[in-house]
């Protein structure tokens, strides 16, 4: 059997759900092969079943001879043993096909997400896009599966209907004709169920989002309260699914009384026409049994279309969230063409100019968080250029300019790969060092062995804190952007970072925006920004001396 | 350490109540199911007398097995709907109750656990229990009924026809026992290992932004690579259990059939059953298939649905974390004794002493890791303290109800989650409060973000972290308890803002008991007393002044902060 995942996803189409269906289907094209015809196998099998049935009742028991009966009963077994067989290697084709589209879905969305980075965020609700792995992948899977079976089913009709044929014309058109009738009857029901599932779905999907947010904030309702609150929301969210639920439910039972009413039609027809054959001697009992057979054999593939029909419409909405997410383009993606040339940063329109391989404190109140991601390419502001070359243009920008937020997330993982995927120890524990960050390591179960769990959430606000500096220092960018990497951490490690963090960096261009004396006392260099323009600029000792504002501004936190 | 998961026999027991909650709806849907299945059971029958003499009364037979085909039509369709209707309010009756249950977890099994175990529980537990009863309950029950009533039938037609079957269900059953043993055990592992591949996949979506700024798309890409190759090899294992059942099964519906025609057949031959008989036994025979195969195979999701029902279940199994007495505090003096708390059996406080003047505002600093966050949540009531005693008027915080307790005492912290919902609704999270009242909460913490109406929060206008934190205090200036603990709440807004908003804060707060964990020393010298944690320990406790004139650690502290 072939081993899944797939290496490389591949790069679907995603000019619409139905094309991305489509696309997903082909990547497994000779497994989806297999299913329809290991189905076909066992539908076939399935389908001799009634004449050799008819058979056994014409010659052996109105026939009167129990040697033919015990003939064709054996060949009723073989064919039970086929089918035994059959059905089992459709079912493992039917799995590995599921499976296989399920996870290349989380391969692309999780890829797609690294891909857009923030602009994801900004797009759409990160709820949204784990209802893509909670329920949309299931849905991607069944979908593709069932084609597989629906083209099996297909092909069986066509089978029965041959043989039929062959025992009577006038019964076998009458199954010709009447098969696509039965479809075509119950084709109209699916739109209102498509539309009810569609309403269901998309209720439940923000139930479940409303269901996540509450668990992913009990920290913050189990400090003030609120949990009553969210409660009734939740519950109100919770009897409108109910609602949808249930008008869905009505809607699929016009379905199932369809798929109980025409066939069954259609049976009492090839019964009735083949009763008055058989009285007329035109057909044998054991034909007419057949007949009978056929025509209630018949249910079971028109079931399989059937509900291929209903999963295609559950996948088409699960697909269209999906091609949704994959359409979608960083907005800054960073990758442009021109290398810059030199380090120096430099911002047009504040007037800030980062000197290379010096370590810049900027003071920019309120604006600091506004002003990094200018300087780091984050905004479609222009202005900002990187050696030379505005910041679209750069080379590999993300590599070279990092900024390290306050709201970047650690991952669950071993350690030593969270702080650095590549390299060596050696480089790990100097950044961690440079963030005093040696206790958290220790805590953690050091940089060997050591697991950051639960994204960090066992460690305190500090501690992250200093864990995210270590990682930023030891990715060993060109020009690292910080913006108040300490505002979690006491005043005694603040002055210990602010000590080796210059010394770490040396040689390279270090961005921190900060308001804190102790890190601006160790800057090379200060830069103080009033309503986004540069006002004054020195050592933090010089400015401290010479520039008023900059005093009152950095000071009057400590009077 | 997993939250806990509730046994089978308690998921069963439970099953039970939820279903026997609508006795009448369930009666209806049974009774319905019923009647469908004997008008689809007269069919063979009104056939087999077709077969019989088939040049008698063909056209009243086959307008009868018209007119009993349409009877079950219309009550298939009154089943589905009804069983429909009764599975969804099921359904919401248990996320509710789930989802309620959630909220009043201790915190401290929840984080222990890891957010992602109860995230998992509260979306992919729901939604596998809701297909289980939205496809698997249904579909059982429906083909239990079919699968009983035509082997009434068949005993009707021909007892002795009735053999065969017989003989072939002790394959029936042993093979599903030896299944359905293994099974559960298998899919729970495979569940367990979708949920660590959801985990993953979730940590690169709300981390979107680290994975790009840091280049790491290429360690997610990996890891998320390595749960699916996971989960792969825990679907293969089960996938070879059910390729080792299903030929048994397979068998087990054909057997009958071939063994009922054969031994039909001669008893015809020897004059002992009419051909009505055999025709009617052997079509019965061969219907039962269909139903049974239906009914066995949806076992596994209604086992899976079991076991999703365990782990929604198993949170109501968590042992609460206060156990409201009644008790009523007679004061508002809150004192922590001799108090240690552990995690994960170490212990990060050693006996912690602490009395509260009422209305003072008290400063803890200390380094990080101290035990200053772990002090603030005991005193808070948030947590219980692993031995000695944190009690407001005399009372344990633990005795008293989490409602209760929060009227008097509320925690704020650094954590700056923002609700999907709008501003309004995120700021009256503890009472409904008139728009100037809540405009006049937002105005004390300087609110310079969004409106009432506009929805913030992931998927709305995101504010910033230093939006979220003031708006977590405008949460508090609304609640207005008597003491209030604030963890780093002002640690994301800027330093110089931070400080005017804490003294405005002061001033909207006057009169309330204040703990203040903070790094910056400039709140320690505001406050009124200043403790000093370290080592899980308080080794400095007084004012300002005092601590600075006595020249120990915080002394040293003072002098860094204003080399």
């Amino acid at each position: 059997m072939r081993d899944l995942p797939a290496g490389d996803p591949g790069a679907p189409s995603v000019s619409g759900p139905w094309r991305f269906l489509g696309w997903l289907a082909g990547t497994d094209a000779s497994v989806l092969a297999a299913v329809a015809g290991w189905s076909l196998g066992g539908m076939t099998a399935q389908a001799l079943m009634p004449a050799v049935l008819g058979r056994a009742i014409d010659e052996g028991i109105t026939g009167r001879d129990a040697g033919a009966l015990g003939v064709w009963a054996a060949v009723l077994c073989g064919l039970g043993l086929l089918l035994a067989f059959t059905r089992t290697r459709e079912h493992k084709a039917s799995v590995l096909v599921w499976l296989s589209a399920a996870y290349r879905t989380v391969q692309l969305v999780s890829r797609q997400a690294g891909r857009l980075g923030d602009t994801l965020a900004r797009r759409i609700s990160s709820g949204e896009v784990i209802a893509v792995g909670t329920g949309d992948v299931a849905k991607l899977g069944t979908v593709v599966e069932v084609c597989g079976r629906a083209v099996g089913a297909a092909l069986s009709i066509v089978v029965v209907t041959v043989v039929l044929l062959g025992i009577d014309v006038r019964l076998g058109l009458v199954l010709l004709l009447g098969v696509p009738a039965v479809l075509a009857l119950s084709g109209p029901l699916l739109g209102p169920i498509h539309r009810r599932q569609g309403e269901r779905r998309e209720l439940t999907g923000t139930m479940t989002a409303t269901a996540s947010d509450i668990v992913a904030g009990l920290r913050v309702l189990r400090g003030i309260g609120g949990e009553a609150l969210f409660e009734r929301r939740f519950r109100a969210e919770s009897q409108r699914v109910r609602a949808a639920g249930a008008r869905a439910g009505r809607a699929e039972s016009w379905l199932n009384a369809a798929a109980v009413l025409f066939p069954g039609l259609l049976l009492t027809l090839v019964t009735w026409l083949g009763a008055r054959y058989a009285a007329a001697g035109e057909i044998t009992v054991g034909q007419l049994v057949a007949c009978y057979g056929y025509a209630a054999f018949l249910v079971t593939p028109l079931w399989v279309l059937g509900e291929a029909a209903g999963q295609l419409a559950k996948g088409h909405v699960a697909a269209a969230r999906v091609v949704r997410i994959l359409r979608m383009t960083p907005e800054h993606p960073g990758d442009g063409v021109r290398e810059p040339s030199g380090g120096e940063l430099r911002d047009d329109v504040s007037g800030l100019r980062v000197r290379p391989g010096s370590l810049t404190a900027v003071v920019a109140g309120r604006d600091a968080g506004a002003l990094a991601e200018r300087l780091t390419g984050y905004t479609d502001d222009s202005g900002v250029t990187y050696g030379g070359v505005p910041l679209a243009e750069v080379k590999g920008l993300r590599r070279r300019v990092l900024y390290a937020a306050n709201e970047d997330v650690l991952f669950t993982g071993p350690l030593g790969a969270e702080l650095l995927p590549e390299g060596s120890d050696d480089v790990r524990a100097r950044a961690v060092l440079a963030a005093c960050a040696e206790d958290v390591v220790a805590e953690a179960g050091g940089l060997q062995g050591g697991r950051v769990a639960e994204a960090g959430r066992e460690f305190s606000g500090g501690q992250r804190q200093r864990l995210r500096l270590a990682r930023a220092l030891a990715a060993d960018p060109e020009v690292l952007v910080l913006v108040e990497p300490t505002s979690a951490v006491d005043a005694h490690t603040e002055a210990a970072i602010a000590a080796r963090l210059g010394a770490h960096r040396a040689g390279r261009t270090t961005v921190v925006f900060t308001e804190s004396p102790l890190v601006l006392a160790a800057a090379d260099h200060v830069v103080h920004v009033q309503r986004g323009k540069v006002v004054a600029e020195g050592r933090h000792a010089e400015l401290m001396a010479g520039a008023p504002g900059y005093r009152a501004e950095v000071t009057r936190e400590i009077k | 350490m997993k939250l806990p998961i509730a046994t089978a026999a308690q998921a069963k027991a439970y099953a039970r109540r939820l279903v026997l909650r609508y006795p009448r709806a369930l009666a209806g849907v049974v009774a319905l199911q019923v009647l469908a299945t004997v008008s689809g059971l007269a069919v063979p029958w009104l056939f087999a007398q077709l077969v019989q003499d088939p040049g008698r009364r063909i056209d009243v037979l086959a307008a009868s097995i018209a007119a009993f085909t349409v009877l079950q039509a219309l009550l298939t369709r009154a089943a589905f709907a009804a069983s429909a209707a009764l599975g969804e309010r099921v359904l919401a009756d248990l996320r509710e109750e789930f989802v309620g249950q959630a909220l009043r977890l201790p915190l401290a099994t929840v984080e222990r656990a890891g957010t992602g175990d109860l995230l998992t529980r509260a979306s992919r537990d729901v939604d596998l229990l809701e297909e289980a009863v939205r496809d698997a309950v249904p579909h059982v029950l429906i083909s239990g009924v079919t699968v009983l009533f035509t082997a009434v039938a068949i005993a009707l037609t021909s007892p002795l026809l009735l053999l065969p079957t017989l003989a072939v269900t002790p394959l029936l059953l042993l093979s599903t026992r030896w299944y359905l043993r293994r099974a559960l055990n298998a899919y729970l592992t495979e569940d367990e290992r979708w949920a660590e591949l959801l985990d993953a996949f979730s940590e690169t979506v709300t981390g979107a932004r680290t994975v790009a700024a840091f280049g790491r798309d290429g360690q997610r890409r990996d890891l998320t690579d390595a749960r699916i190759r996971a989960s792969w090899t825990a679907e293969k294992y089960s996938l070879g259990l059910r390729t080792r059942w299903y030929p048994a099964l397979e068998l087990s519906y054909v057997l009958p059939v071939v063994g009922t025609l054969l031994l039909g057949g001669l008893l015809y031959l020897n004059g002992h059953v009419s051909l009505a008989q055999v025709t009617a036994a052997t079509l019965y025979v061969q219907q039962l298939g269909y139903p049974l195969n239906i009914m066995l195979t949806q076992l596994d999701d209604l086992q899976l649905g079991g076991a999703s029902l365990a782990r929604l279940l198993g949170v109501a199994e968590v042992p609460p974390d206060r156990s409201p007495t009644g008790a009523d505090p007679s004061g508002v003096d809150l004192a922590a004794r001799d108090v240690r708390y552990a995690y994960a059996e170490r212990d990060v406080l050693h006996g912690v002493d602490l009395d509260l003047v009422p209305g003072e505002r008290l400063a803890v600093v200390g380094p990080s890791g101290a035990g200053k966050s772990t002090l603030g949540r005991l005193l808070a009531g948030i947590d219980g303290p692993r031995t000695g005693a944190v009690t407001l008027g005399s009372v344990p915080l633990t005795d008293l109800p989490l409602d209760g307790l929060r009227h008097r005492i509320a925690l704020v912290t650094q954590e700056h989650h923002v609700f999907h919902a709008t501003l309004r609704d995120n700021l009256a999270l503890v009472r409904e409060a008139p728009d100037d009242e809540l405009r006049a909460a937002l105005d004390a913490v300087g609110w310079t973000g969004p409106g009432l109406d506009t929805v913030v929060g992931s998927g709305g206008s995101a504010l910033t972290p230093a939006e979220a934190q003031r708006l977590a205090l405008a949460r508090l200036v609304l609640a207005d308890p008597h003491t209030l603990v604030l963890d780093e709440a002002t640690s994301l807004i800027d330093p110089r803002t931070a400080r005017s908003l804490e003294r405005s804060l002061g001033a909207v707060l006057h009169g309330r008991t204040v703990v203040a964990i903070a790094h910056r020393l400039h709140t320690a010298h505001d406050a009124d007393r200043v403790a000093v944690v370290e080592n899980g320990k308080i080794t400095e406790l007084g004012t300002h002044d005092e601590l600075v004139g006595r020249g120990g650690s915080y002394a040293a502290l003072w002098e860094t902060w204003n080399r």
